[in-house]
């Protein structure tokens, strides 16, 4: 692949963005700090890295978006339920790369 | 040479090639990363190799397998739930090798390799694992134990690329074990003499100590909790999750703390009353020293008695060399060369040091047989296998069915299918002849998806089957096509009008939505009657703003203001357009926290009186001076077509005057009509010309960032920046629009200036220049200073000094007053 390797210090400010984000569906009264943020991400979107909060979304093996860590007892019917880190896409040649995985933390549903 | 090196280890195994006197360690194409977990999980019909495996390993014990080389050469079988198979470890390690080969993107297969063994490894073992490697389907595996593997990378980092005599310890503590070897070599001959290790001991514990030792204390005083270590670690334990965060949180700490001297953790939970901790623990890097200790003490005791029982001094070993990702951490590295007294060699990269000198001992190694290396099986005639696809090109669902009909023999075979983003992977499955897959999309994406066929030693199989497309989101079936752009109308100081700036482009799907960022041009006093427009337009965006259809706007006053409105602040314009085609306009001043919005609907026009005024003036203006320009250029048919618009537009204007905002006629829709068909004869008349002016500047400036690129050894970075520009060339130049094209015209300035920054000659002619301009200077005496000291570090020939004097009177210019004032703008820009 050819496109453009995103640095380092890049991926550590959307986590922080996206742990801001976290944070902020927690607070009453958000919205205008929600502008701020949409802001951002939008940048971002322009420069053609997008970031996804996988939150709620079944988990299987054949995810590898997400680098996964079972709590609880079970495999079976296995949801997202704490994301740690996003998964960030590049965009290159109209098609989105993968360049960080998701952590997350999984559970039986 | 069999030039193929691969480190087999307990925990997680790497492969390398050999190639021209280097050694390339070759990355997961799924995960990127250099090594891959040995662990494989039976899931259903899967086979999962590595990372994927290696989450499911505690919990699903009986159908996931790890840990499996330290069985190696025993009888011990294990029992797959799913499968109902017993596996040897031979088996297993067969599966990881086969994986391994997937990591090769050259596409060239592997008949033979050298396979790294633990320094304990009796024959019985070694044996076994030559078997796994035949298993695999090379036909040669030729064994390399780990610390001499490691030996020999380091010693090909050397320059000379040799050991001198002598006794040497190879400390390798990775993520779970631990192993030393004490490396002896003589007349050239490299051996083990001694080896010693723990199997249970390793970064992870690290980590379970921070949580610990630090972590549950901090919890248990912050909140109230029962029994919270056991609840913690209990796989059902009502904290368990929280752990699973924490062990992350720590191992986060641990990486950090070995270049910094603290680092917080930062977490949330809520105690058994329910009350919620925001947790925030600070962790001094002596308190990450003092878990370590122990540990590392451990490490350091069986050393010596390794020493001890050959009867060897320290001051008789040269060095000890680290391996293995733990050894990444200072404190490792301080304390072993502290407590043994002998110095540490942290010269090669301790997590591949073992693929990296298996590899070059392979480069050395003649094959006994001759390689054969087909790039895919099959034969001249063809694929030996036909697989037809049907799926739903484009869909809405988040999930798309995949069917196959496969021909040919598939006995033994394997179907594999990853999705090329790297999110998907459906494992290996046994080769049936109907495959039925739910494949998972990305949303709003082009989703393409390479389905592969593999023999039973993982060698692809060729088949004649395609790349499987399917779009997400994009094209729905419901949603209508634009017919037209949808332009923001801004001010464009260069030119001193207004120009075009795209928001949505034809043909996008509606419905839509998009916010753009905008500055204000001029400061807005409170109170005052300026203002600024936010006018959408649709229309071509290369053409001239006046000959498009005004389709919204909102205009916002300073009577309308809470304060003023800074020049430079910006302006959230968010366009939102439904359908049936409402416009939505919501346009928030960041600065002051206002926000305006107003929704147009196609059946209504919208025609601003005060802003109709400007625009004709305006373009009376633009068609003199176009008249003008067209008689020098002795153009005199389109002079006099130009001239003939003249009459017309004094006319308009006389009756625009006339109208007041609030007119309920139709006349102002008359005029607006009359004065967009007059915008547009002038926009065709002359439009050809601008283009072409601003399309010859571009190709003019990529023809000279070519040739500086050339000229003054232009990184790969900038090579590819360039190419990045010019493979969007075709499609921003075919937009006709002048802002697009002027855009990447600036992106080709700025390559040119940080290419040529380089060149000391530029840089002493860019410190001439603003030299010259020492009368501008906001601060003369500082400029004279620079300029002393610059023509010093011109004598000395100390350019990297010089830049910065370059810098320093640049930022004493003033800055340049541009055009401030537009009129009939818009105020944003």
């Amino acid at each position: 692949m050819q496109f453009e390797k995103v640095p380092g210090q890049l991926l550590t400010i959307i986590n922080q963005v996206h742990d801001l984000e976290k944070k902020l569906l927690k607070m009453e009264n958000s919205r205008p700090l929600a502008r701020n943020l949409n802001r951002i991400r939008d940048q971002f979107a322009e420069m053609g890295i997008k970031y996804h909060n996988p939150l709620g979304q079944p988990y299987n093996e054949t995810r590898t978006d997400c680098e996964a860590t079972i709590s609880g007892t079970t495999t079976q019917n296995l949801v997202i339920s704490e994301v740690i880190k996003p998964i960030i896409t590049q965009e290159f040649e109209g098609m989105p790369h993968i360049i960080q995985k998701a952590v997350v933390i999984v559970e039986g549903n | 040479m069999i030039n193929f090196g691969i480190d087999l280890g307990t925990t997680n195994s790497a492969i390398a090639k050999f190639e021209k006197g280097k050694v390339e360690i070759f990355r997961n194409p799924i995960s990127l990363k250099q090594t891959l977990p040995s662990v494989i999980a039976f899931r259903k019909n899967r086979i999962i190799v590595g990372d994927k495996a290696r989450e499911y390993l505690e919990k699903d014990p009986n159908n996931v397998v790890g840990l499996f080389k330290r069985k190696m050469g025993t009888s011990e079988t294990y029992l797959i739930e799913s499968t109902g198979d017993f596996m040897t470890p031979i088996n297993l390690s067969a599966y990881v090798l086969k994986e391994l080969k997937n990591f090769i993107h050259t596409g060239e297969q592997i008949n033979a390799a050298v396979v790294t063994i633990p320094a304990s490894f009796d024959t019985i073992q070694s044996n076994a694992t030559k078997k796994a490697g035949y298993e695999a389907g090379f036909d040669e595996v030729v064994l390399l134990q780990e610390p001499i593997a490691a030996s020999l990378a380091y010693a090909n980092k050397e320059e000379d690329g040799k050991f001198e005599e002598g006794m040497w310890l190879v400390y390798d503590l990775g993520g779970g074990t631990f192993d030393v070897a004490l490396v002896k070599i003589k007349e050239g001959e490299m051996k083990i003499i001694d080896h010693e290790g723990d199997n249970f001991l390793g970064g992870t514990d690290f980590d379970k100590e921070i949580v610990e030792k630090l972590v549950i204390p901090y919890l248990e005083s912050e909140g109230k909790f029962e029994n919270l270590e056991q609840e913690l670690k209990s796989a059902a334990g009502k904290y368990n999750k929280l752990y699973q965060v924490l062990l992350h949180k720590a191992e986060e700490a641990k990486v950090i703390l070995s270049n910094a001297t603290s680092t917080e953790i930062e977490f949330e939970a809520t105690d058994d009353n329910g009350k919620e901790i925001e947790g925030f623990l600070t962790i001094e890097r002596q308190q990450f020293e003092n878990i370590l200790a122990p540990f590392v003490d451990k490490t350091a005791k069986m050393i010596t008695e390794m020493l001890e029982r050959n009867s060897i001094e320290q001051s008789a070993i040269n060095f000890v060399l680290m391996v293995g990702g733990s050894t990444y951490i200072p404190y490792v590295r301080e304390r072993i060369g502290n407590q043994l007294s002998i110095a540490v060699n942290c010269n090669i990269d301790p997590t591949t040091a073992v693929a990296l000198g298996a590899a070059y001992y392979a480069g050395t190694k003649p094959m006994k047989r001759k390689q054969e290396v087909p790039a895919i099986t099959g034969d001249s005639t063809g694929p030996r296998i036909s697989i037809k696809t049907g799926y739903q090109k484009s869909t809405q669902d988040e999930e798309e069915v995949l069917v196959a009909q496969v021909d040919g023999d598939i006995t033994g075979l394997f179907y594999r299918i990853i999705r090329q983003d790297g999110g998907f992977d459906s494992g290996l499955k046994p080769l049936t002849t109907r495959i039925n897959e739910e494949l998972p999309l990305l949303k709003n994406s082009y989703n393409y998806f390479n389905l592969n066929v593999y023999d039973d030693k993982n060698n692809q199989v060729a088949t004649d089957v395609q790349v499987i497309g399917i779009t997400q989101g994009r094209y729905s079936v419901a949603g209508q096509p634009l017919p037209n752009d949808i332009c923001l109308e801004i001010d464009d100081i260069e030119s001193g009008q207004t120009a075009l700036d795209i928001v949505f482009e034809k043909n996008a799907i509606l419905p839509t939505k998009r916010t753009i960022i905008k500055e204000v041009i001029n400061t807005i006093k409170k109170g005052s009657d300026d203002k600024i427009t936010i006018n959408v337009v649709e229309g071509p965006s290369y053409a001239l703003p006046s000959a498009n259809q005004p389709i919204g706007f909102i205009t916002i006053s300073g009577k309308e203001l809470e304060r003023d409105l800074i020049k430079g602040s910006d302006v959230e314009v968010t366009l939102e357009m439904s359908e049936s085609r409402d416009l939505k306009i919501n346009a928030f001043l960041m600065l002051t926290n206002q926000e305006f919005e107003n929704v147009f609907t196609p059946s209504e026009r919208h025609v601003n009186v005060t802003r109709l005024n400007d625009e004709l003036v305006v373009l009376l203006e633009k068609l003199n001076a176009e008249i003008q320009e067209a008689e020098i250029m002795e153009d005199y048919r389109t002079a006099q077509e130009l001239i003939n618009l003249k009459t017309e537009m004094r006319s308009l204007i006389i009756k625009s005057k006339k109208l007041t905002e609030d007119d309920i006629t139709d006349e102002k829709f008359q005029i607006e009509d009359q004065k967009r068909k007059a915008a547009l004869l002038i926009d065709s008349l002359t439009s050809d010309k601008r283009i072409n002016a601003i399309k010859m500047e571009y190709f003019e400036t990529k023809k000279d960032v070519q040739w500086v690129i050339e000229r003054y050894d232009g990184s790969e970075a900038e090579k590819s920046a360039l190419e990045h520009i010019i493979n969007k060339e075709k499609s921003f130049l075919a937009s006709n629009s002048p802002l697009r094209i002027k855009e990447f015209t600036e992106k080709l300035y700025e390559l040119r200036g940080k290419v040529r920054w380089r060149d000391p000659e530029y840089v002493i002619s860019l410190f001439y220049y603003f030299a010259s301009k020492q009368d501008e200077f906001t601060d003369k005496q500082k400029g004279a200073e620079v300029i002393k000291v610059g023509e010093k570090a011109i004598e000395e020939e100390k350019y990297d000094k010089l830049r910065v004097h370059v810098n320093q009177l640049y930022s004493l210019l003033p800055e340049e007053k541009k055009i401030t004032e537009l009129k009939g703008g818009t105020g944003i820009g």
